[in-house]
């Protein structure tokens, strides 16, 4: 209990004041639901059974409110529902619904305490159900953190329950047939006389009954849909493009707009729009908060108009020169710094002090998010409120800052959410919603799309955070002796919190978030986290502070082992205490055949992270050629608890290894005279088909929560590709981008 | 279908009619010496990476190389021009490369497009990475140059508007030294002054 | 302007250089075809004209007027998919899917001009379109099985 009480002295915010027991959130108000926002607007004849299930005489909707920006959670979460209730794929819509706090995210919480996914200690579990309740009260719907199926996996079954009981009560009810008796499949009930009556048949019934709420959910071994392949319900719209995304809804009087803000991140000094002002199909050029949009009646014309302006941009808020940012992470390293002693076993400093100390320093760089659909965001204000039509991972944050730049409540604020083009992060951020909005302003009733231009939205990326890491080390008859990690960043959790006006408190969770709960049974090992002081503003980038720990721990424990003259993967297996997290590196040991000879200029690295409580480990295989190196092959193996959809989860392991793994061979964005230097994707463009390696997937299924997995597979991609390099060609990397160490083919 | 793609890529030479024209004026005569120096502007020239970017070997990979790119790689995106040297078998150059008459090359780290359809030279030209007495030798050989003479060669640099783009190439790239016209006259120089190269024995 | 797209004629008064990809999203309500990048770094633009895959973001309007011009929604429809479109359902290649129509537009565009292209050839010609979700395996996979139902069709 020592821990808990440490880390709520530290003004723990959000934590602390559920803990102290505010009178804000006692436990009655913790336990009382949200209302179902189906319930307002239902019609006649129409049912609304818990928030995710609506049936009407034309058809049965499926509540999805977990954003989709190509994880597949749409297809999902219908999954988990249409299983209880026995719909077959094919017989309802999806939708998003409108945000609300019935959709609060049950699982987003356990990112934000800061114990080991695989800790369930009491002072753990604790945490994380207060974090849990706070979440709850506050109605938080998110989407993020690779949390929609521990999200959804219970909740969603059960709301297929409750509709699929109830629907069989109101049956009942209607013909007098005891529930007992009665049968479901395939959107029907079945009587004993195997007459049947479709679900759209009972919607008046079951909106006249109260919903069965005592139901109990089916074994897995009885499923039909969950963890078997199924054809992805957005697969055929996405390969005839005919699935719209934000970026492409054709809202009736909708006008186009771009947007140039400083590049700087710091105020407009001034503007002349003289040469912008003619231009064909210019409607009307307004300033907003640092910076200037063009409406026009074509996308393309308000981009050439907005490059006719002339700007006067301020300074940054930052240092200009990159120098200066990593100057600023490397003297970090400091007691005024110290974030957070995440760990320490042993003692390490009686285990350096006069041994011969390995010691090696890390960095890995700002990248930008950058998904294929830019940030766009329609926005139409009148006198009636706001409305709304984006991607986006946070609508009720949006709804408030939507509500906060018009001026109106958030209650008067409708938020349409779209498929996404790809977010990596991106889409949790506000400035394509807020900005839509300032414009929207200006011409009221008019429905403004705005669209970022690709060198807008890479100028005005909230990157990933910038750090460093310093591991010292020390072997000793074959093994690592001692690991000290010490990891400085800058705050995402503060950066991005800071901007959606979210109190942030105590220690930050992602610096050293994926290092400093491995697994490793060293004799002395600590792990202490810095906090840089913000530079250029950063946010969420998938896998978030384990996308550098995880490339901070794997990298120097490799150096150690094999100074140690151990093995890697081995060593990794024997030091390993976590039962889930040997079986994955035990697989990979399998897939790839470790240990066998690949011959010259060829080698093998591993690395293993556990992020977001997926264990996760990857064996890369690569070949030195002559023009560079080829990534031959990729073994991942992770477990996730339960696999939903198991052929999207191949895809989205595989989709994340090279995303992964591009990333660290070219990707990085730094900043002169203030301004980011990448401004399309000629200078960051991650990987390409032809640098794709083969990428096995193995998927276990032996941890007891189910977990996420969007984001697990990045952070081992880039150590295990570090290590691979090393073992074909002796030369270690120890900062990313990789590309300005070694060439690839 | 290759075929098809090959006429729809070659017909536009004799569409597009834009560009700037050069006077093709030989000198009546001219020395060695004048010729070499004329050469020594040549090569400067064709070595340049506006052109020797695209005057690749066999192996069909364009260049990437010059003060725009910082570190000298093969073109990006896997690209290759293949035999065809358009890009016929896997993906055409003027599939980014479409040609355009006017107004392209503004923005930075676009395609570059000029007013008929993007294609690497032949095989036999290559000067990539090429000493100067390689290219010399090169050029003036009708074997290995399209067959010919000075004239021709002027007459080629006035037709084939591609090559133009060497000294606008716009977006911020640094353009071929000297100019068109000038590079013309170097040819006709030297071609007059009968196609010397360094290390000939008179 | 009269611009031949699908088979159908449509106009359109826009500026002569207003690219392609522009006219088709913002004129013609056509949005199949998407924006990615704007300089032909990306793919997700690309179009068939006469046959041939051009990044729409590269041709201006009025140099596309004399062609015929094909987009995604010409190329098949979900209930009259082509071949490419067909294996791209059987693989599951999308994951974000925003990258899909550029990517089986070239890939189409590639099986005409060479019917059984080796693995080499796919990574010549397919290179060029950018997939951030990193979907690149079964792009791969699906090129591969849609050249085969062409061969055999």
């Amino acid at each position: 209990m020592g821990r808990l009480k440490t880390l709520t002295r530290r003004a723990f915010l959000i934590g602390s004041v559920a803990v102290t027991g505010g009178v804000a959130f006692g436990a009655y108000i913790v336990g009382r639901d949200p209302e179902n926002p189906l319930l307002a607007g239902l019609g006649d004849g129409e049912a609304a059974i818990t928030p995710f299930v609506k049936i009407t005489s034309e058809g049965v909707t499926l509540i999805t409110p977990h954003a989709d920006v190509g994880q597949g959670v749409y297809h999902a979460q219908a999954l988990l529902i249409a299983e209880e209730m026995d719909l077959d794929l094919g017989q309802f819509e999806v939708s998003p619904g409108e945000p609300s706090a019935a959709y609060w995210n049950t699982a987003m919480a356990e990112e934000a305490v800061p114990f080991k996914s695989t800790d369930e200690s009491f002072a753990a579990e604790t945490m994380r159900s207060v974090m849990g309740g706070v979440f709850k009260v506050f109605g938080v719907q998110g989407t993020g953190g690779s949390s929609s199926m521990p999200d959804s996996f219970v909740k969603l079954r059960e709301a297929g329950a409750v509709a699929r009981e109830t629907l069989k009560a109101a049956a009942a009810a209607r013909t007098g047939v005891p529930v007992g008796d009665l049968t479901t499949a395939s959107g029907e009930v079945r009587l004993p006389d195997a007459s049947t009556i479709a679900y759209t048949d009972l919607a008046t019934d079951a909106a006249g009954i109260e919903p069965v709420r005592s139901v109990t959910l089916r074994d897995p071994s009885e499923w039909r849909l969950v963890g078997k392949p199924t054809q992805r319900l957005d697969i055929v719209g996405k390969s005839t493009g005919t699935t719209p995304y934000g970026i492409d809804l054709q809202i009736p009087g909708m006008v186009h707009a771009t947007v140039k803000m400083n590049p700087r991140r710091g105020p407009m000094n001034g503007y002349d729009a003289s040469a912008a002002e003619g231009m064909r199909g210019v409607e009307k050029i307004i300033p907003v908060r640092n910076g200037v949009a063009v409406v026009a009646s074509n996308t393309w014309y308000a981009i050439q108009a907005a490059n006719a302006i002339e700007f006067d941009w301020g300074a940054s808020p930052y240092p200009p020169e990159q120098d200066q940012h990593w100057a600023e992470v490397d003297a970090s390293f400091t007691e005024e710094r110290l974030n957070m002693e995440w760990r320490h076993d042993g003692d390490v400093d009686a285990a350096l002090n006069g041994a011969e100390v390995i010691s090696a320093e890390y960095r890995a760089p700002y990248v930008a998010h950058q998904p294929l659909e830019p940030l766009n965001a329609i926005v139409r204000v009148d006198e009636n409120g706001a409305e709304v039509w984006a991607n986006h991972q946070l609508p009720g944050f949006l709804k408030m800052q939507v509500a906060g730049v018009a001026g109106i409540e958030a209650d008067q604020v409708t938020f349409h959410n779209q498929y996404g083009g790809g977010s990596f992060g991106h889409r949790l951020e506000f400035e394509n919603i807020t900005l839509a909005t300032e414009i929207a302003m200006q011409m009221p009733g008019v429905p403004v799309k705005l669209t970022f231009s690709r060198e807008e939205d890479f100028c005005q990326d909230f990157g990933r955070q910038i750090g460093a890491a310093r591991a010292k080390g020390v072997v000793k008859d074959g093994k690592v002796e001692a690991f000290d990690l010490q990891i400085a960043t800058t705050s995402a959790v503060a950066s991005q919190g800071g901007r959606m006006g979210l109190p942030v408190g105590g220690p930050d969770t992602q610096i050293s978030a994926g290092a400093w709960n491995n697994p490793y049974d060293i004799p002395n090992q600590r792990h202490r986290a810095y906090l840089v002081p913000e530079l250029a503003p950063v946010s969420s980038w998938r896998s978030v502070g384990a996308s550098g720990a995880g490339f901070f721990n794997e990298g120097p424990l490799d150096e150690m082992i094999l100074a140690a003259g151990g093995d890697p993967l081995e060593e990794r297996i024997r030091m390993c205490t976590h039962d889930d997290a040997r079986k994955v590196l035990e697989a990979v040991r399998e897939m790839s055949g470790w240990g066998s000879d690949l011959g010259p200029n060829r080698g093998r690295g591993v690395a293993f992270v556990n992020s977001f409580g997926v264990p996760t480990a990857e064996v890369i295989e690569v070949t030195m050629t002559d023009w560079g190196i080829k990534i031959d092959k990729v073994f991942v193996a992770l477990d996730v608890g339960t696999i939903i959809d198991p052929d999207n989860f191949e895809n989205h392991v595989q989709g994340g290894v090279v995303f992964g793994l591009g990333h660290a061979i070219n990707s990085e964005l730094t900043y002169s005279d203030g301004i980011a230097e990448q401004t399309n994707y000629h200078a960051a463009e991650g990987m390409r088909l032809y640098q794709t390696p083969e990428i096995h997937v193995r998927g276990l299924e032996n941890a007891e929560k189910i977990r996420g997995v969007g984001e697990p597979p990045i952070p081992p991609a880039a150590p295990a590709l570090a290590n691979a390099i090393f073992a074909a060609t002796g030369q270690r990397l120890r900062e990313m981008p990789f590309n300005k160490f070694i060439d690839f083919v | 279908m290759k075929k098809l793609i090959f006429a729809l890529i070659l017909t536009p030479l004799a569409a597009f009619a834009e560009g700037e024209t050069v006077a093709i004026n030989p000198p009546v005569s001219a020395t060695t010496e004048e010729g070499l120096a004329a050469w020594g502007r040549i090569y400067e020239v064709a070595s340049h990476p506006r052109c020797s970017n695209c005057h690749v070997g066999a192996d069909g990979y364009p260049m990437w190389s010059g003060p725009s790119y910082g570190k000298t790689r093969r073109h990006g995106m896997n690209i290759n021009a293949g035999e065809s040297r358009v890009g016929a078998e896997t993906v055409p150059c003027a599939t980014c490369h479409y040609a355009r008459f006017e107004g392209a090359n503004d923005a930075p780290h676009m395609a570059p497009q000029v007013a008929m359809d993007w294609m690497l030279p032949p095989a036999e030209a290559e000067w990539f990475g090429k000493s100067s007495v390689e290219i010399c030798n090169q050029l003036r050989d009708p074997e290995r140059n399209g067959g010919r003479d000075f004239r021709a060669l002027a007459s080629h640099l006035d037709h084939d508007l591609i090559l133009h783009w060497a000294w606008t190439p716009g977006g911020g790239r640094e353009p071929a030294p000297y100019s068109l016209q000038e590079h013309v006259n170097d040819v006709l120089v030297w071609g007059v002054s009968g196609y010397p190269c360094e290390g000939d024995t008179q | 302007m009269k611009l031949t797209i699908n088979g159908t004629e449509r106009e359109v008064d826009v500026d002569p250089e207003m690219p392609l990809l522009w006219v088709l999203r913002d004129e013609l309500g056509m949005t199949g075809t998407k924006y990615g990048c704007g300089i032909a770094q990306c793919g997700a633009c690309t179009v068939h004209l006469d046959g041939l895959a051009v990044r729409s973001c590269q041709v201006p309007v009025a140099e596309a007027a004399a062609s015929n011009i094909t987009t995604i929604e010409g190329l098949g429809t979900p209930d009259a998919m082509h071949a490419v479109q067909a294996a791209w359902v059987e693989h599951q290649v999308a994951q974000c899917g925003y990258c899909q129509s550029g990517q089986i537009m070239q890939a189409a565009s590639l099986l005409e001009v060479n019917p059984d292209p080796t693995d080499e050839d796919i990574d010549n010609a397919m290179s060029g379109n950018l997939c951030r979700c990193g979907t690149y395996v079964r792009i791969r996979a699906a090129v591969k099985t849609a050249a085969k139902t062409l061969q055999e069709a």
